[in-house]
């Protein structure tokens, strides 16, 4: 029995930052990286799946489709108690969306043929919402999003879950295996990762794969294999405020010259 | 009276040993005897057996000083007539007077069994007998003196400190009643009390028996108890056909009782003649100053087993004599925590008697410290610590119980068995190096509002290296108090920088907590930073860096030479370089921070500095050694009290609010400032006092901002 979690070195931003000079990304200096807070969650729920069945061995296998400044993250899984850890990079996966992103997962999840996939609803950096779904959609597995409370026995054909809507409102179904399945913050409590745990992680390896490895075409990664690309990223310009002083003879002159300027009248 | 120039040979003034026995009794007696040391002995084969399933401990060292300072400590009873004289005292006088009682048998013994009968001498008689006889008296009203206040001490004083109820257990709880203790303790005392004063009894009735012989009645008054009693005996009736009768009951009953107590020494709490008296000469003297390091190559931190302990921690478990000072020093306790260091010691040491004491050590299972069962100690107890320090500060038999907390942490924090703004506050510290989750470019925000700039020690050679610390940096109120003690060194021509951003969380608390991790990757962060700047000295205002740093720091190769600002400022003071231009004059108090005072002995120039600005100083109950932690300590600053219940804080702002017309409560530490402005709020003595850091005080009155003014104007 094996479980598949696709992770992500998500990005926190430092308060003062800079964008990038070509204009497309944050300036990395700036950069506070962190495992994204929804993988925290969905690697939780496969630790709990792998320590509640103590007699079935679980097989808990993470992948990140990275360059290594993730394998910080990844150590922080096997520092959690995942049993594998798969990085796949090169420079050709440079600019790749979530549907390219999620395009290598699935090739990783063909090789690997775990019985459930995992991947956070979304992440906390760019918060695209896509890849896990997308990557159900490659393989073609049932899926289910935004999954709440999960109930699976290794070696089970199905599993039952209860799945978040809008509106307050919940849903339980029944998917068959192997399914994809994206996990919502809550869903568990995470454990601590110490960074004793961390460090004696680092002795563990991570498998690092190329495109090439897993079966993907130059075309299928980054941005030729991409359909989206990002043109701009920038701090929206602030709404100003302004309380105007005096009494309501000199309020009501300066409100004139403020509608004045706003038209151009 | 002397037998100098007596006319009767001094031989015949002795204590004929077994006098008028049958053989087959003095045969019997023999048996017995030998029986008691053969139960002796295997009883002390079993506790050396039990303490030697501990780990080596590397931080005991067996050499002149710390033999010294515990044979010192034990011969004075310093440590036990602290906060509680007469028990003190009364403890004292029974351990000279069992002392003087065991070797004047030990000195029978000798002769008797062992000098007269392989090589024909006796010394046994004469004056040295008749001085021999005295001191055995004096031994005796000694030994027994103290037992009977101890006695009324439990009976009738009955000092809070000694109700075994346990604040970490419901009362249902199967290992919640202590009354076994209690019996033990009385037997304890009654046996004693009665082998003593069988002793005065059996000297009144052979007086009486032998009244006819000169050699005996003569000389009664050398033994003046033995003798009063002779006395009231003879008033009670007692003739010599009764008092041979009465001797020979007596005898028994004293020798049987006598070889009863050295045979359950090893199995009772009597233990700690030899347990206490160890565990004193190898104490650390660094305990909680300076937790233990990880063995480079360790794979599994702290304590899970028994057997993780080491043979010194297993041997603190015996010496505990459930005295109570650090249940009662104890600030968790004191506010109705989950926690007694004692019941923590005796939790260990219920689990330890019952796992360890068997020829095979058990399966693991049945070592397992933590958890809620008998004998274990619970994570809700651990995390309840605040790693204050007053415990093992008090202890009068040197039980270090917080490193034994930590190192029990260190497991939980493994486990992730915390509360979860602890963890989240660990892992901003891991992503930001500041427990605030600020931007570490932000660290040295606060020395911008000053109108001269703050030297980067990174960059330029600095004479003082100051260490800012977490709160000084990122907490509002206390970056002002920075920036009085920037302005504080600035006016006294001192040449000093910070680290900026290359600083970050000394990691005092990180490594109280438990997360020794964190803890390694904090030190060595701070320390490559401090030693590629260039400096001569560090000052720090915050009491937990200056700790860690001072103590902790050399373990992982940061040797600095550091001062707290209070002994750095009274140097300046003393030498010239700032004066004191205005007398306060305020009423004030003055709390002792953890880290400064208990940890590192820094009572002393604070106080100096309040007398220096004319402060009238009125001293809390609870001060210097006994100073009542803030609740900020080991981490508790990050995690929320339970509502309801008060706060350490709250209750020592009680404390200092019973002083009459007290102006300020002055504190000396950034956590204090924080902890003691809220707790004034919370507390409603807002306009009956005021909270005021020292060096806010200083400022005012070598009146720095004035001579500011005057340079920028």
């Amino acid at each position: 029995m094996k479980i598949l979690i696709a992770i992500k070195q998500a990005i926190a931003l430092d308060e003062d930052f800079e964008i990038r000079a070509d204009g497309r990304d944050i300036e990395e200096d700036f950069f506070l990286p962190d495992l994204n807070e929804w993988d925290e969650y969905s690697l939780e729920e496969a630790m709990l799946i792998k320590e509640r069945h103590a007699d079935t061995p679980v097989e808990v296998v993470c992948v990140t489709i990275a360059p290594d400044s993730a394998d910080e993250a990844l150590r922080k899984c096997l520092a959690k108690g995942a049993d594998r850890a798969i990085r796949v990079w090169d420079e050709s996966m440079e600019g790749s969306d979530p549907v390219a992103i999620a395009r290598a997962l699935a090739a990783v999840a063909k090789k690997e043929a775990p019985d459930l996939f995992f991947a956070g609803v979304q992440s906390s950096d760019h918060a695209h919402g896509a890849t896990g779904i997308a990557v159900a959609g490659f393989l073609g597995w049932a899926h289910s999003a935004v999954v709440a409370r999960l109930d699976y026995t290794p070696g089970a054909k199905e599993v039952a879950l209860k799945r978040e809507l809008e509106g307050g409102l919940s849903q339980e179904l029944r998917l068959p295996c192997p399914a994809v399945l994206t996990i919502q913050l809550g869903i568990n409590k995470p454990r601590y990762a110490s960074l004793r745990g961390m460090k004696l992680a680092a002795a563990k390896p991570i498998e690092t794969l190329a495109p090439g490895d897993i079966g993907l075409a130059t075309n299928d990664c980054g941005e030729s294999g991409s359909l989206a690309r990002v043109r701009r990223m920038y701090v929206p310009e602030k709404q100003r405020a302004q309380i105007l002083a005096g009494d309501v003879a000199a309020q009501a002159k300066a409100l004139a010259a403020i509608i004045r300027e706003a038209t151009g009248s | 009276m002397s037998l100098d120039g007596g006319m009767m040979d001094p031989h015949a003034f002795t204590r004929i040993l077994f006098q008028d026995f049958p053989s087959w009794e003095v045969s019997f007696f023999y048996l017995v005897g030998f029986a008691a040391i053969g139960s002796f002995i295997y009883g002390v084969y079993r506790e050396v057996r039990k303490y030697l399933r501990g780990v080596p401990d590397a931080r005991v060292i067996w050499d002149y000083a710390h033999i010294k300072q515990g044979i010192v400590a034990i011969a004075t009873h310093r440590t036990l007539v602290r906060r509680d004289p007469y028990a003190g005292m009364a403890h004292r006088a029974i351990f000279y007077g069992f002392g003087v009682l065991f070797m004047g048998t030990s000195i029978i013994t000798l002769e008797y069994d062992i000098t007269s009968k392989l090589f024909g001498i006796h010394y046994w008689y004469g004056d040295f007998y008749l001085w021999f006889k005295l001191a055995m008296n004096i031994a005796g009203v000694s030994l027994v003196g103290g037992l009977i206040y101890m006695m009324v001490r439990r009976g009738w004083i009955k000092p809070p400190k000694l109700d075994y109820a346990r604040p970490d257990r419901a009362p249902d709880a199967p290992d919640y009643d202590r009354s076994n203790y209690r019996i033990e303790d009385w037997l304890f005392l009654w046996i004693l009390v009665i082998i003593g004063v069988s002793g005065f009894v059996l000297s009144g009735a052979r007086m009486i028996w032998l009244a006819d012989r000169p050699e005996v009645w003569d000389i009664r008054w050398w033994s003046p108890v033995g003798a009063f009693f002779a006395y009231g005996l003879r008033a009670l009736g007692l003739d010599a056909e009764g008092a041979v009768i009465l001797r020979q009951l007596i005898w028994w009953s004293h020798g049987a009782l006598a070889l009863t107590l050295i045979s359950l020494i090893p199995y009772t709490k009597a233990k700690h003649i030899f347990t206490a008296i160890i565990s004193l000469v190898v104490r650390d003297p660094l305990p909680a100053q300076r937790l233990p390091k990880v063995p480079e190559g360790q794979e599994q931190i702290g304590y899970r087993f028994l057997t993780d302990m080491s043979w010194k921690q297993l041997l603190h478990l015996d010496a505990c004599t459930k005295c109570g000072r650090c249940h009662e020093a104890c600030p968790a306790r004191t506010t109705g925590g989950p926690l007694s260091p004692r019941d923590v010691i005796l939790s260990l040491r219920e689990l330890a008697n019952s796992a360890l004491q068997y020829s095979a050590v058990p399966e693991q299972s049945k070592l397992a410290m933590h958890g809620t069962g008998v004998g274990q100690v619970s994570s809700e107890t651990l995390w309840a610590c605040r790693t204050c320090m007053a415990c093992v500060e008090i202890c009068p038999v040197a039980v270090e119980h917080v490193p034994i907390i930590v190192q029990m942490r260190r497991a939980l924090v493994e486990e992730g068995d915390m509360d979860p703004l602890l963890q989240k506050t660990l892992q901003t510290i891991h992503k930001s190096g500041n427990s605030f989750g600020e931007s570490r470019r932000k660290r040295g925000g606060w020395a911008k509002g000053l109108p001269f700039p703050v030297k980067d020690a990174r960059k330029e050679p600095v004479d003082v290296l100051w260490f800012v610390g977490d709160y000084a940096s990122f907490d509002p109120r206390n970056q002002k108090v920075s920036q009085a003690f920037a302005r504080l060194m600035h006016a006294a021509g001192i040449d000093f920088g910070i680290l900026y951003d290359g600083e970050s969380n000394a990691g005092n608390d990180i490594r109280r907590v438990g997360e020794e991790g964190l803890y390694e990757h904090l030190a060595e962060s701070n320390i490559s930073a401090m030693q590629s700047a260039d400096f001569n000295r560090v000052v720090t205002t915050d009491p937990h860096s200056f700790n860690t740093i001072k103590n902790e720091y050399p373990d992982f190769g940061g040797q600095f030479e550091i001062e707290h600002y209070t002994s750095f400022v009274m140097k300046l003071i003393e030498e010239g370089r700032l004066t004191v231009k205005k007398q306060l004059g305020h009423r004030v108090t003055f709390h002792d921070p953890c880290h400064l005072g208990r940890f590192n002995k820094g009572y002393d120039a604070p106080r100096k500095l309040l007398e220096a600005i004319g402060c009238e100083l009125v001293e809390m109950k609870r001060c210097k050694d006994n100073s009542f932690c803030c609740g900020a300590g080991g981490g508790r600053i990050w995690v929320p009290d339970p509502v309801g219940t008060e706060k350490p804080a709250q209750n020592r702002m009680r404390e200092a609010a019973s002083i009459e017309g007290l102006e300020v409560y002055v504190v000396s530490c950034p956590k204090d400032l924080t902890m003691f402005e809220d707790a004034l709020k919370t507390t409603g003595y807002e306009g009956k006092f005021v909270v005021r850091e020292l060096l806010e005080m200083l400022e005012e009155a070598l009146e720095i901002n004035l001579v500011e003014a005057e340079v920028t104007a």
